[in-house]
């Protein structure tokens, strides 16, 4: 392995997703700028993936108050209050940038954007470029960001955020031939996405692998609510490799409705008055229900039906899942869909200030990444309109930090080329490492929980963190840091779910008993940080 | 579970000086896809191994590849046994990995007005379809021009026309889009065929971003003198020798009796510059029971207009050839032209039902052939494999006469307004197919399009001869040794 090439900026973006995107977009103007992606920038990430929509308040029917009652409704109130109404209040002027920069939404005969009804919310308030909403975004971003002087790096796998004394100094990459990139910056954003790739049924891409929450871990950040993982009630079951593929909310927003094995509409037990628009946590839990109770498909699912809906309809507002459904010789105007949940989201992540500021100096972050705004539950399309909001946010922040004298110390790096160089001996593949922890994080650590599966799956982290990890290729040695984030990312939401003894929102404890529900709770966020983890408690909602 | 055996082309510049293909065997699930019999290979044979992937669900446009030579993406094609996976036909990095950043660069970005609009309704429904491209770029890899000429390319084009309709965008994209090839593509439709999200590029970006060149007068001047040629005397081209229409009746009776009864579009090729060719149908087709109706006032189909965006004058040739035919309470006409065929079929609106000569034949039967001691090879004309989706049918009747050997099917560059506009690019494209050609060691080459036909013979030594030429010789010889034996 060569010695690592050095570059300077000032602000060093890493993940080229939604909010990745805007934060270099923003902070561009400050001052030069690298924005550094796992995949080639625009295509990896879950905004690309996005289907259903964007909530912005656009009505004079609807209100922000209004979008602020449902975000912490659907939160279970574990949302931190400023920084949902950062949200609620910027969420329509960041859809106002898109638009001005060129992104396609869907119109209503009077020029407005339209807007569609999604779960948990009082308006309908969420707008949508057919269900291809987010790659819309992507399109568009990416259009505005070769605008500006960004730098892109493509391909580049951050394994390490180097220290200078408390301060993020930037970040160590290695690229596709496997050469090491040493990037000194007086600002750092993480912009990593999720992680729920740490699951065997997820809707993830494959960068979400929880990198961020582990570097962010490792620097020394605080993480708040990892615990809280949304389990997408409506994922693909079948064929078996395309397990977990997201089939969008907007399918329900149109109309679609829930059905067990015996043809009954089944929400009207769990939540008669929102019925299939209820909250993510609700329908997921209900449909494993009645899966878990013998109601299933021959597939192990639950049907979504769309059936009743005009044919024209279905085409022009859900053209990729009648495509991707047809690909796999379903032709969803005739025949329903079948569905079980899939991990989709975790609301938890590094603890942000309304600026996008984690608790270490010189580290932000912004989208999935973060943590608090969500709380226990996020409503579907909440989280395109956070990556532009909070994305925004924080680089506009590190982009007004301080320019100043940044050193990245020799022995930080000789003791990542050491890290490295050890998986070249080491003995197990990463794939197997991460398959192992997939499996055991679904059986352990999903939608249903108990301590005593919790203990178990976090021996088994354990366990495989053990595990010398082995590279045998120059692309290899970043397929095991990713893995390592993948451990970390794991012990974080089973510790996170040992912490929280009290079922709130998508985390839910079959061993406790409670006699308070989410506005009455005791409890706070989780923290963990590399001093210790706990649990707020006493805090009055 | 099942097992696959698939070979994978491997190339590592920084070790390998030529590229090779591997063959592995890899066990999967029912229903994988060829993407995860990638992952099979590198969890379990060698991870080594570069592709590229991300969303796994056909959203961000990754993981292209080819599988047995055609572009798809791995996370959605179902995985055969048998299979090659090669990467796309662009400049590779490691194994299945290719540059595509120069071909993403290539796509224009959206330039804000200083003035917001917001588009309408109208204009967004226009927009929508063409803004689904997840930029693969499988067509680049499959675009023929792109071989021998410098484009953009589709996909770039594809977003040119989004931005020349799009009320937020202060720059000129008609001009830009000519600047960077708008007249070099064929309208070969090898993008739209292999585009995962079924984009029609050429008819629905191509032609369009022609036609606003033609109103901004961009229009190239040797694409000016066939529409002058047009609206002068109702023919795309000049004619060389007495037509086909001055040389027939009205009416063709078969020899035997009548299985069928069409009228006859013969387009402008056949009639002006091969009515032999056209002439030689005829003779198959009354040998064959088929009544043929040939309406004189027929024009020319406007094919060559549309294909260089000079519409203003197509209503007139539209209403000219469907009243003809209507008129005489013609059901079924047929076509021997490929462009004809396709542009009738797809660009009109007719009352009545447009068939290719090749699928009459195969419809009705023909009378057998004697066999010719040849080894001919096909070239599909692009409007008629792609543009009317027959690929088969030709086949059948070639192999009645002569020995087949194939050849990869790629555009012979005379299509789009190439050949007359950019003749340089149709030569290159020719040379190409004169290649191929000799590759095969065939004796003469067999097509069903006069464009393809006319533009061959120039670039290559073999005869090339139309199919119903061909069959017509097969009838001759067979009259010919049964004269013999009566004799």
């Amino acid at each position: 392995m060569r010695s690592a090439e050095f570059l300077d900026c000032h602000v060093l973006v890493i993940g080229s997703g939604g909010a990745g995107v805007r934060a270099a977009i923003e902070a561009s103007g400050y001052g030069e700028t690298i924005l550094v992606s796992k995949t080639i920038a625009g295509k990896g990430g879950c905004t690309t993936m996005a289907e259903g929509g964007y909530n912005a308040v656009l009505r004079e029917q609807d209100s922000c108050e209004v979008h602020f009652e449902d975000t912490m409704k659907g939160g279970a109130y574990l949302n931190d209050p400023a920084l949902v109404r950062l949200l609620v209040d910027e969420a329509p002027e960041r859809m106002g940038d898109l638009l001005r920069w060129g992104a396609v939404f869907d119109v209503t005969d009077c020029c407005e954007v339209a807007q569609r009804p999604f779960g948990g919310q009082r308006f309908p308030r969420t707008c949508y470029a057919g269900d291809r909403t987010g790659h819309e975004m992507m399109l568009t971003l990416m259009d505005r960001l070769a605008a500006t002087g960004t730098e892109v790096l493509q391909e580049v796998t951050i394994v390490h955020l180097f220290k200078d004394e408390n301060t993020v100094a930037g970040a160590l990459g290695i690229d596709r031939n496997g050469e090491l990139l040493a990037i000194r910056a007086d600002s750092t954003v993480l912009a990593t996405g999720g992680g729920t790739r740490i699951y065997d049924i997820s809707t993830n891409s494959s960068s979400g692998t929880g990198d961020g929450y582990a570097l962010g871990f490792r620097a020394g950040a605080e993480l708040v609510d990892m615990e809280q993982v949304q389990f997408h009630p409506t994922g693909a079951v079948y064929p078996y490799d395309a397990r977990g593929r997201l089939v969008t909310e907007a399918v329900r927003g149109e109309g679609g409705i829930l059905k067990n094995a015996l043809n009954e509409r089944f929400m009207i037990k769990y939540d008669p008055e929102r019925m299939e628009l209820s909250t993510r946590d609700v329908v997921a839990r209900s449909i494993a229900t009645e899966i878990m109770e013998g109601r299933g498909t021959p597939h192990g699912g639950v049907y979504l039906d769309v059936t009743h809906l005009p044919r024209s309809q279905i085409e022009s507002r859900l053209p990729v899942m009648l495509e991707q459904f047809l690909k796999f010789g379903v032709d969803i105007r005739d025949d329903p869909m079948e569905v079980a949940p899939t991990a989709h989201h975790i609301m938890g992540g590094l603890r942000i200030s309304t600026e996008g500021q984690t608790t270490v100096p010189g580290l932000y972050a912004c989208g999935e990444v973060a943590g608090g705004v969500h709380g226990a539950n996020r409503l579907g399309g909440n989280a395109l309109a956070d990556t532009q909001v909070f994305g925004k946010r924080a680089g506009e922040s590190a982009g007004k930090a301080k320019k100043r004298v940044k050193r990245i110390h020799r022995e930080e790096i000789e003791a990542q080329e050491k890290r490295l160089s050890v998986f070249y001996g080491g003995e197990v593949l990463p794939t197997t490492v991460a398959r192992s922890l997939q499996i055991a994080m679904w059986e352990g650590a999903g939608i249903f929980r108990t301590a005593k599966d919790l203990e178990k799956t976090e021996g088994v982290i354990n366990h495989l963190s053990s595990l010398s990890l082995k590279a045998t290729g120059k692309s290899n040695p970043a397929e095991c840091c990713i893995v390592q984030n993948m451990l970390t990312t794991a012990s974080l939401v089973v510790r996170g779910a040992l912490l929280r003894k009290e079922s709130r929102g998508a985390h839910v404890r079959r061993d406790v008993t409670q006699a308070w529900d989410a506005q009455g709770s005791p409890y706070g966020h989780t923290c963990q940080s590399l001093q210790g983890s706990n649990i707020k408690t006493g805090v009055k909602v | 579970m099942k097992d696959l055996t698939v070979r994978v082309y491997r190339f590592d510049p920084s070790e390998d000086e030529v590229s090779h293909y591997q063959t592995y065997q890899v066990q999967v699930n029912e229903g994988a896809r060829v993407l995860h019999v990638l992952h099979a290979i590198h969890d379990e044979h060698d991870p080594t191994l570069s592709y590229r992937y991300c969303c796994g669900s056909g959203q961000c446009g990754s993981c292209a590849v080819r599988v047995n030579g055609e572009p798809v993406l791995a996370c959605m094609e179902e995985a055969r046994d048998g299979m090659t996976i090669e990467p796309l036909d662009l400049p590779v990095q490691k194994d299945l990995v290719i540059d595509m950043e120069p071909y993403l660069a290539a796509i224009s970005s959206l330039v804000p007005k200083e003035d917001f609009t917001m588009p309408t309704p109208e204009v967004v429904e226009a927009i929508k379809p063409l803004r689904s491209c997840i930029e693969c770029l499988a067509c680049v890899s499959a675009c023929p021009a792109l071989k021998v000429i410098s484009f953009a390319g589709p996909t770039a084009m594809r977003e040119d026309l989004r931005l020349a309709l799009d009320p937020r965008d202060s720059e000129d994209r008609v001009t830009e889009a000519v600047k960077s090839g708008l007249f070099t593509c064929t309208s070969c439709q090898a993008c739209w065929k292999v585009c995962p999200k079924d984009i029609q590029i050429p008819g629905k970006a191509i032609e369009k971003l022609r036609a606003l060149a033609n109103k901004k007068g961009l229009t190239l001047p040797r694409h000016q003198e066939v529409s002058k040629l047009v609206k002068e005397t109702g023919r795309s081209v000049t004619r060389t020798e007495p037509t086909f229409l001055e040389q027939v009746g009205e009416v063709l009776e078969p020899y035997g009796p009548v299985k069928a009864t069409v009228g006859f579009f013969v387009g402008c090729m056949y009639n002006q510059r091969l009515p032999q060719t056209a002439l030689d149908a005829m003779e198959v087709l009354r040998r064959n029971g088929i009544r043929v109706i040939i309406p004189k006032e027929q024009v020319c189909c406007g094919s060559p207009l549309i294909r260089t965006g000079q519409i203003d004058f197509l209503d007139t040739l539209k209403k000219r050839n469907i009243d003809a035919f209507v008129f005489r309470n013609i059901d079924t006409v047929l076509t021997m032209c490929a462009g004809c065929g396709s542009t009738l079929k797809n660009d009109y609106k007719t009352p009545f039902r447009v068939m290719d000569i090749n699928e009459v034949l195969t419809r009705y039967g023909i009378e057998p052939p004697a066999r010719l001691p040849l080894k001919a090879t096909y070239h599909d004309p692009c409007h008629l494999m792609r543009g009317q989706g027959i690929r088969d049918l030709p086949r059948e009747l070639i192999t009645q006469v002569v020995d087949l050997v194939e050849m990869p099917a790629i555009c012979c560059g005379s299509g789009g307004g190439v050949r007359s506009g950019i003749p340089e690019e149709a030569a290159a494209l020719a040379e190409k197919r004169r290649e191929e050609i000799e590759k095969t060691g065939a004796d003469i080459v067999v097509s069903s399009c006069p464009f393809c036909e006319f533009h061959i013979m120039e670039h290559t030594d073999r005869p090339v001869k139309n199919i119903t030429t061909l069959l017509l010789e097969g009838y001759r010889e067979k009259d010919r040794k049964k004269a013999e034996k009566a004799g």
